[in-house]
């Protein structure tokens, strides 16, 4: 994917080319709001990460300039905190919103929120290392094991074998599986990945529900001098 | 604009004075004046009567002599009354009517005034008395001149103008001197307000002889200094927990930093060191996000997507997501009653996910958590219970603040870090709602309300 950073504050346009770049993205870099314009305007990007306040012209110019002449998906970033100011980035065509401080994880999923749409629909068998999730029938297997899992259980798996290989935080796991989209100061997820790791990773050798300290959890079949 | 209350008042005294006066003056003027016309006219009617019972007896020319001589003996010689007689016949005649009397003398008979020369209006009266044998009818004018009368109105109008003027001016200066009686607690009030210091807050109005109308005043700038001084102090605490709040999770990211970079480390200790930064920073994180929220209420902040939501439908949502806490913690949730409220869904159930989350971490396993929805006069009640040991009245009105817990003993837990309570009010109070707590029975409530929908 092709991105471009907007963003005056040098350790953040740092840490999110590098990250990005990591994860296989093409980015580019603009450190004011003149540079982002040009930029954006000139290249075709598949999504433009774009800081509200900037030196030279701010975010709200860039994002009316761009979109005069484009539909390039932009994620707006602010440090503020105002309704106001998120219904006027919605308003004016921005695509999603994100509030200082966020998650490196965060943005990677808003990100892949953004280009996923529109994109041929998902298929309901899936398959990480020898388990088995068939999303249309709710039924799940490792191997020729038949797993028996509690709706939520089995929601929370979806999840996770839907995105295998993808870091999740467990505010994004709250938001998607229960529907509650704040942090919640309780340690459900905590609960229901022990629960869940119970029944899909405990009887069998091969561990496939991992967590990420301090950042997330991430299914994905993994050789065996990898797991922690 | 700034005006002396004094002054203010001594002007509207002065104002209702000039009326008074003015009204008074106009009434005694007016009445003068009626009774010296009358008198005036009084005076003419006597003369009038006589004359006209003299010239009524005289039946022929010869006689008439004795009627001129009877005119000249009644006219005084100041000519303040003067006699004409006009008749058909010149020689029944008397005061050498001009041609302008004439004229005047064959009008209408009754009393009138007469101006003969300019500003000089005299009072009259006009008569016909009846031909009598030779005598023909005769048409009779006597005039009063009433110079001396408008003197003396004149003199007494400017004698009421004047005293009116001087009663103003002394009611004006009494107002003024009164006001100012009056309002010399206000000045002691005022001069010690001035001397009130931001330095010692505990400092409050005190005097104690003031009339109702100031010691009520008095009572309610007390009481909002009483809540100055507490939202100072609040506040004053407030930043010692922020503080404090912060510095463990920076204490322990810089230590564990320094002592990671101090000699060689293997990446695995590298990585294991990062992974522990990043869960301090997430807490950092958390805290700060919070606080924003806090913020932003306390800024006035509402809720801006309310729409009318079953309320026991979002309490099932969250006691579902709760579901694997209150396992772990063996504890029930029992939830009584529906109503419907206006809600914005995730602020909602925000603030119910702390309030549980609350009743559980202070009960007991095998306890029952109840949750109990009620509708009352607009407002919409979610009140959670949990048997529990009770908090004394001073925690209830405490209970909500910002880091404050109810044991002392600080559970230092990533998780809970003593905002729970106070989320809940911003949220009450982002949908127009309140807080309450309460212990009763070994039962411990805390709940919020919403507005009904």
């Amino acid at each position: 994917m092709k991105l471009l950073i907007v963003e005056d504050e040098a350790k953040t346009a740092d840490y999110l080319q590098r990250g990005l770049s990591e994860q296989g993205h093409s980015v580019d870099v603009a450190r004011n709001g003149l540079d982002g314009r040009g930029l954006a305007l000139a290249r075709d990007y598949d999504v433009v990460v774009l800081d509200v306040m900037l030196p030279g012209c701010d975010g709200w110019s860039v994002l009316q300039a761009l979109r005069a002449e484009k539909q390039t998906p932009v994620i707006m970033l602010t440090a503020r905190d105002r309704v106001d100011d998120r219904v006027r980035g919605l308003q004016e065509g921005a695509d999603d919103y994100l509030v200082k401080p966020f998650s490196f994880l965060e943005l990677v999923a808003r990100l892949q929120v953004i280009t996923r749409r529109g994109r041929a629909q998902e298929q309901s068998q899936l398959r990480v290392g020898d388990l088995q999730v068939d999303l249309l029938k709710r039924k799940a297997q490792r191997g020729s094991t038949r797993i028996d899992l509690t709706a939520k259980e089995f929601a929370l798996l979806a999840l996770l074998a839907r995105r295998h290989g993808e870091i999740l935080s467990k505010t994004v796991i709250a938001e998607l599986v229960w529907d509650m989209n704040f942090d919640s100061h309780t340690n459900v997820v905590e609960v229901a990945i022990k629960r869940l790791r119970a029944k899909i990773d405990a009887p069998f050798p091969q561990k496939l529900l991992h967590t990420i300290r301090g950042m997330g959890y991430v299914l994905e079949a993994r050789e065996a001098k990898d797991v922690q | 604009m700034r005006q002396s209350i004094a002054k203010r008042l001594a002007a509207l005294f002065a104002g209702a004075g000039l009326l008074v006066f003015s009204f008074n003056a106009a009434a005694l003027y007016r009445v003068l004046q009626t009774e010296i016309d009358q008198h005036q006219y009084a005076q003419l009617d006597t003369k009038r009567r006589l004359m006209q019972v003299i010239i009524g007896r005289c039946m022929a020319p010869d006689k008439w002599a004795g009627v001129v001589a009877k005119f000249d003996a009644v006219t005084p010689g100041d000519g303040s009354t003067q006699f004409w007689v006009t008749s058909a016949d010149p020689r029944f005649e008397y005061g050498n009517p001009t041609a302008f009397l004439r004229n005047l003398m064959d009008g209408k008979p009754g009393s009138g005034t007469l101006e003969l020369e300019p500003g000089r209006v005299q009072k009259s009266m006009l008569q016909v008395i009846d031909a009598n044998q030779d005598r023909p009818a005769v048409r009779m004018l006597v005039a009063n001149d009433s110079a001396p009368y408008s003197q003396t109105m004149r003199a007494f109008l400017t004698a009421l103008v004047l005293l009116s003027a001087a009663g103003v001016a002394v009611v004006a200066l009494l107002g003024h001197y009164i006001a100012r009686l009056a309002l010399r607690p206000l000045g002691q009030l005022s001069a010690e307000a001035h001397a009130l210091s931001p330095r010692n807050l505990s400092q409050r109005l005190w005097l104690s002889q003031l009339p109702n109308e100031l010691a009520d005043l008095k009572n309610s700038f007390n009481g909002a200094l009483d809540r100055l001084e507490q939202a100072y102090s609040q506040l004053e605490a407030f930043n010692a927990d922020v503080a404090h709040e912060l510095r463990t999770p920076l204490t322990n990211l810089i230590g564990q930093t320094q002592v990671a970079l101090a000699r060689e480390r293997s990446a695995d200790e590298l990585c294991e060191t990062l992974q522990s930064n990043l869960e301090e920073l997430e807490r950092l994180r958390v805290i700060v996000n919070d606080m924003l929220f806090l913020a932003s209420a306390d800024r006035g902040a509402t809720a801006q997507e309310c729409q009318p939501c079953s309320i026991a439908q979002e309490v099932a949502k969250t006691v579902e997501f709760l579901e694997y806490i209150l396992d772990e913690a063996s504890v029930t949730v029992q939830v009584e009653g529906n109503a419907q409220g206006l809600i914005e869904r995730s602020l909602f159930r925000r603030a119910l996910t702390n309030l549980i989350h609350n009743a559980v971490q202070h009960s007991q396993p095998g306890a029952a958590v109840r949750i109990v929805i009620a509708e009352a006069q607009g407002s919409v009640q979610v009140a959670v219970s949990n048997p529990g040991a009770a908090f004394s009245i001073d925690n209830t009105e405490r209970l909500f603040d910002r880091f404050y817990r109810a044991d002392t003993a600080r559970k230092n837990s990533g998780e809970n870090h003593g905002l729970g309570l106070s989320i809940v009010k911003a949220v009450a109070k982002m949908h127009g709602g309140t807080v309450f707590a309460n212990s009763e029975r070994g039962l411990n409530t805390v709940g919020f309300t919403v507005i009904a929908a």
